[in-house]
Order: structure tokens, then sequence, then C-alpha cells
């Protein structure tokens, strides 16, 4: 029954979609419905191909559902969570303590965790030397101001 | 025939200024690269690499921009025939010959003539481009809001039904997409819509933020999955050179196909994918040894890449003459194009005929310089390769990062970009089409803009459809886009039960 999630998942977002869009403030301006028009055709079609999806996978539910047996093989979980982790620490960090230093431990901590602890100086210099030359062309080549 | 000799050679004489040749070189080069990596296709080599146009004036990123795209259709040829990996729909086909060539120790010839039959394929689709491109866009001068709101309709369809995947999460991919782009104030009243008092969300979810999200942090999370198994091959390159033979059988496969694929090019919703795939089906038929296919055969590299790179030139007409992306890549294209302030349609060919014309001229001499890279530079470029792409994917992903942060100088731009990177794996994991969604977030106010006008216009949906000619072949194309499938599948049928 796994496999029925994902349709009722986007019924919902289209009837709530839906809803949102009747709701909307009317335009004091012209047409005053004229702002909800194209939500409603786009609500409509989503909310009808999510009914479709549905009994799609309803006749199927008997099948197993593996789409999502990827994420849990081996070092995928590790590597997929750590690497979430470190994208909200490099955000946390990037106007904090600048692009350079903050990507140099972004990209470092990436390597360890993609590449193995093993080539942990290769992984080191590589972190340090790409930063420097992103930093470089970025901010002094193409003139973007970097924090 | 409508070419315009004046703002071609003015166009030429841009394209050979220093500047623009390093672009197209260095466009080439890294786009290339990105594209050589398995897994990763010209979509995201243009999306990671659009950070890079920031600052430049908007004919030197269109044709930085462009040089990137062949660079990673010339890249991802790459990996299909060395590591049978392509990195997108467009390079499947070259990996039925090109691959077995490779185990065969002639991974060098695979090579070589497929950078030859993409330089036959583009300068081809370069031709057919200078000829048709002007003539089409005056065509569409002629279209109202009615006309471009069903021409997007057809552009979409046509996408979701030719995607990989089934149309049912086409169709569903490019709602969600249509829907993000219906965030903010509405641009004619001034209402919010779905912004839920968040300020940021005022102006609408940046849709070059949704690119490099899906595309980039996506595409590179996806790989991650299973980056434990990724093949890495010593192969050895062998001899470069072709013999005369090979020459003669590959030589009209390489230019029968080239003007085939840019037709396919030039159709929305079609592109290289179909081109390539259709290239090597016919020259299959039409071979007198159609076993040789799939056992690496010549011919079956030479087709599919003269096509495909062919289709690649064709796609960039519908995007300039009538802003209308016919692929994901080109969809990535026209949404840098819109932010460097260059509203691609019929009116670009009056009011920036040097930008396209130094467009044309740069897609002739990057494909000069491609076929040069990759002739002389084989050995480096599989070096590159063999590059882990443990490293290369990390620095992807902070090159995303980068894109992100010069695009509004924001922070708040990572949780979205992190966020549609997620929706980005999820996607794929369920094999839903992204780039049905990807066109849907870039052409969804355009697309509203003109439905708003046209019922202004003609009182009532039903009656936009039928306004003009124009529409209803529009329509009856929309029509037969979505029931193509089921044509071939009931075509198909009808054949088995012959046999």
């Amino acid at each position: 029954m796994a496999r029925l999630i994902v349709p009722s998942f986007f019924i919902t977002i289209g009837i709530v979609y839906l809803v949102l869009t009747f709701n909307l403030p009317r335009s004091r301006t012209g047409d005053p419905t004229a702002p909800l028009y194209f939500p409603l055709l786009i609500g409509g079609i989503l909310v009808l191909f999510s009914i479709i999806y549905f009994v799609q996978e309803w006749r199927k539910r008997d099948e197993k559902f593996e789409a999502f047996k990827a994420l849990f093989v081996g070092r995928t979980p590790f590597i997929i969570v750590s690497t979430l982790i470190m994208i909200f620490v490099y955000t946390f960090l990037f106007e904090r303590i600048g692009f350079l230093f903050s990507t140099i431990i972004f990209l470092t901590a990436l390597l360890f965790i993609v590449n193995g602890r093993k080539p942990w100086i290769k992984n080191i210099l590589i972190s340090v030397l790409f930063s420097v030359v992103f930093w470089y062309a970025f901010s002094e080549l193409l003139n973007v101001s970097l924090p | 025939m409508g070419v315009d000799f004046q703002s071609f050679i003015e166009g030429l004489t841009t394209a050979i200024q220093p500047m623009n040749l390093l672009w197209v070189l260095i466009g080439g080069f890294l786009g290339t690269v990105v594209g050589m990596l398995p897994g990763l296709g010209p979509a995201t080599a243009v999306a990671v690499l659009i950070p890079i146009t920031f600052g430049m004036d908007s004919t030197s990123a269109l044709v930085l921009m462009a040089a990137i795209y062949y660079g990673a259709m010339y890249g991802g040829s790459r990996s299909s025939i060395l590591l049978n990996t392509p990195g997108d729909g467009s390079a499947i086909a070259a990996t039925f010959d090109g691959y077995p060539m490779t185990q065969q120790g002639r991974a060098g010839q695979a090579l070589t003539i497929s950078a030859i039959a993409s330089l036959i394929g583009g300068t081809v689709a370069i031709i057919g481009f200078i000829l048709l491109a002007k003539p089409l866009a005056s065509f569409a001068l002629d279209f109202g809001p009615a006309e471009y709101f069903l021409l997007l309709v057809f552009t979409l369809s046509a996408i979701v039904s030719l995607s990989k995947g089934n149309m049912v999460k086409g169709f569903i991919s490019m709602s969600i997409g249509l829907l993000l782009s219906t965030v903010g104030i509405d641009l004619q009243t001034g209402v919010y819509r779905f912004t839920f008092d968040i300020p940021q969300l005022s102006e609408g979810i940046d849709f070059l933020v949704v690119i490099i999200g899906v595309y980039a942090v996506g595409e590179v999370l996806y790989n991650f999955l299973n980056i434990d198994d990724i093949k890495k091959e010593k192969s050895k390159v062998g001899k470069k050179g072709i013999t005369r033979e090979q020459w003669k059988s590959s030589k009209w496969p390489m230019f029968r196909q080239g003007p085939i694929g840019f037709l396919i090019g030039v159709l929305p919703g079609a592109g290289g994918s179909i081109a390539s795939m259709l290239s090597y089906t016919t020259e299959q038929q039409l071979s007198k040894n159609p076993d040789k296919f799939g056992k690496g055969a010549i011919e079956g590299v030479a087709a599919p890449e003269s096509s495909n790179n062919a289709a690649s030139v064709g796609a960039f007409i519908p995007l300039l003459t009538m802003g209308i992306p016919g692929s994901g890549t080109t969809a990535v294209i026209l949404g840098a194009l819109i932010m460097l302030g260059l509203q691609p349609g019929p009116l670009l060919f009056e009011n920036n005929p040097d930008t396209v014309w130094t467009l044309v001229n740069s897609m002739f001499i990057g494909n000069l310089f491609l076929v040069v890279i990759n002739i002389l530079l084989i050995g480096l470029l599989v070096r590159i390769l063999d590059t882990p792409p443990k490293i290369l994917y990390p620095l992807i992903l902070v090159l995303a990062f980068i894109g992100t942060y010069t695009l509004s100088y924001s922070i708040i731009d990572f949780y979205i970009l992190v966020i549609f990177g997620v929706i980005g794996v999820v996607m794929k994991l369920l094999k839903f089409p992204v780039a049905p969604l990807i066109l849907g977030v870039i052409v969804g106010s355009d697309m509203e803009q003109n439905f708003r006008k046209s019922i202004v216009a003609h009182d009532n949906f039903i009656n936009i459809l039928f306004a003009s000619p124009i529409t209803i072949t529009l329509l009856i194309m929309t029509v037969l886009s979505i029931a193509y499938p089921f044509i071939v599948e009931w075509v198909k049928k009808l054949k088995q039960g012959r046999a």
C-alpha cells in the first residue's frame, strides 16, 4: 500500500492549492477573479492526473514498492544524511566566517564523506586548492562579491 | 531567403574577437568536462556554470552558454563511448556501438568519428539555422496571446509525452512546475498569491534556483546514491585515425542524419534523444548488413552523433525565435537569458541581430574548436575522466552553492536550493521526468499572462482554442502529441498480432 502514498500526496497538494486559490484576495482592478483563472486551470490538471496516477498505482497494489530502496543500501544513508547536515552547516557558516574558510571546511567534509578517510592529505589539498581557485575566479575574475 | 548577410558578417566579426573566442574555448572545455562525468548531462553543465556568465555582456554570455551546451554534448558522448554511462537521453544511442568499439580496443576511432560526425551534424544544422531562423521569426511576429498560449500548451504536452517515463507522471511534474510559477505577486493586479506571508516569496520562486537545485544538487545527490559502484575502466584508447573504409561507410550516414537531426531539434519537446535514436534505427535499417549494429559498427556511432549535435543547434531556433525551449537544457538556457535581460522571441532578431548572428558564427567556431580539442586532447580528456567522480561531484556541489549565492546574494536561497535538490532526487527515484517541471517553472508566468490576455480578447476558454487557423493547428498538434504514445503502442500491437 506504500505506493499509494505518493499519488495521495499529489492529490492533497492539488486540492489544497485549489482551496487556496478560491480564497485568494480578489483584485480591485479589472476583473476581480482574473488572478484565479490560471491557478484553477493548473490545480484542475494536477488533481485530474494525480487521480489517474492513484488508479494506476492502485492496480499495481500487490507489487512490491521499491522506489526508495536505493536510499538504504550500504553507505548511502550515511552519505546522504551527512551531506545534508554539512550543507546546513555550510549555510550557517557562509556569511559568518566568509566564503573561503567555510568552503574549505565544506569541501573537506564532503570529500571525507564521499571519498573516504584514507586519502586525507589529498582531500585536504584538493579542498584548499579548489576553494582558492573558485574564490579567485569568482571574486577577482568575474567580479562577484563573495562574503 | 531572408538571410541577412550584413548582420551575418557583423556577427562573424564579433564572434572572432579574441575575448569571445576565449569564451568559446573555455565554455567548450568546461562543458566537455562536466558532460563527461557519468550521470551528468548538458542541463547540469549549463545550470552549474550559469554564474560564470554574470557580469558579462549578454552576447558573450550567450556565446559562452552555447559553448558549454555543445561542449557538454561532446563530453556526454565521451562517457557513453568510454564508460557506457550516458549523461542524458541524447547520448544513449552513442553507447550502442561506441562502447563495443571501446571493448574491442577501438575507443580512439570511436571518439574520432564521433567528433567528426558532431562537426558535420553541427555544420549542417548551422546552415539550416541561417536559412530557417529569420523566416520563422517573422512568422512568429504575427502571434497574438492566444497563439502564444497554445504554442506553450503544445510545447509542454510534447515534452511530457516524449520525455521518458509515463505521461501521467509527466503531467503531474508539469503542473507542479506551473504551480510554482504562480507563487508571488500577480504582475497584472498586484494580488499576493500563495506567499503565506513570507516576504521572500513575494517576488516568487527564482526559477534559476529551482534549476540549479534540481539539475545540479539533485543530480549530484542522486549520483551519491551509488557512488561506490561507479564503473572505472582503464580502457585503451587505441589508435585515433580512421581508415578510408570506415570513412566511406560512415560518410553518408553523417550527412544524411544531420538535416534529420536538425529538423527534429527544431520541434519543441523532441530534441537530441529522439533525433539520435531515430538516426540510429534508420541507419540500421538502411544498412546492407544490419547485424553489425550493436557490435561496434562505426556507422552506429557516426549517425546518432551527427543528428544529436544537429538537433542541439536546431533547438536554438524555437528558443531564440519564439522563446520556446524544446528541452530541459534549452529551458535552462532560456532561464539564464531572461536573467541576462535578453527576451528571446521574434523581436530578438529585430532588436539584437548582432547577438543572434554572433551566436551562429560562434557555434560554428565552437564546433571546430571542439573537434580539435576532442581529437588532439583525447588522452588528456580520458585522464580527466579517470579523476574519481568522488572528487568531481563534491566540487560541482560547491559550484552550485556559489552559483545560487550570486543570484541574489542571499542565504535564504540555499534552503530553497536544497529543497529542490531533494525534490530532484525523489523525482528520479520515483521515475518522474524532470524536464516538464523545469519547463513549467520557466514558462509558467509567460503562459499565464498570455492566457489572461487571450481570455480578455476572446471572452472564454473555448474561443481561445479556435481563435485563428494557427491556434487550431496548434490544438491539433497538441492532441496528436498526447495521442502519439498510444498510436505507437497500437501500431506495435498490430504488428505483433500479424507476426
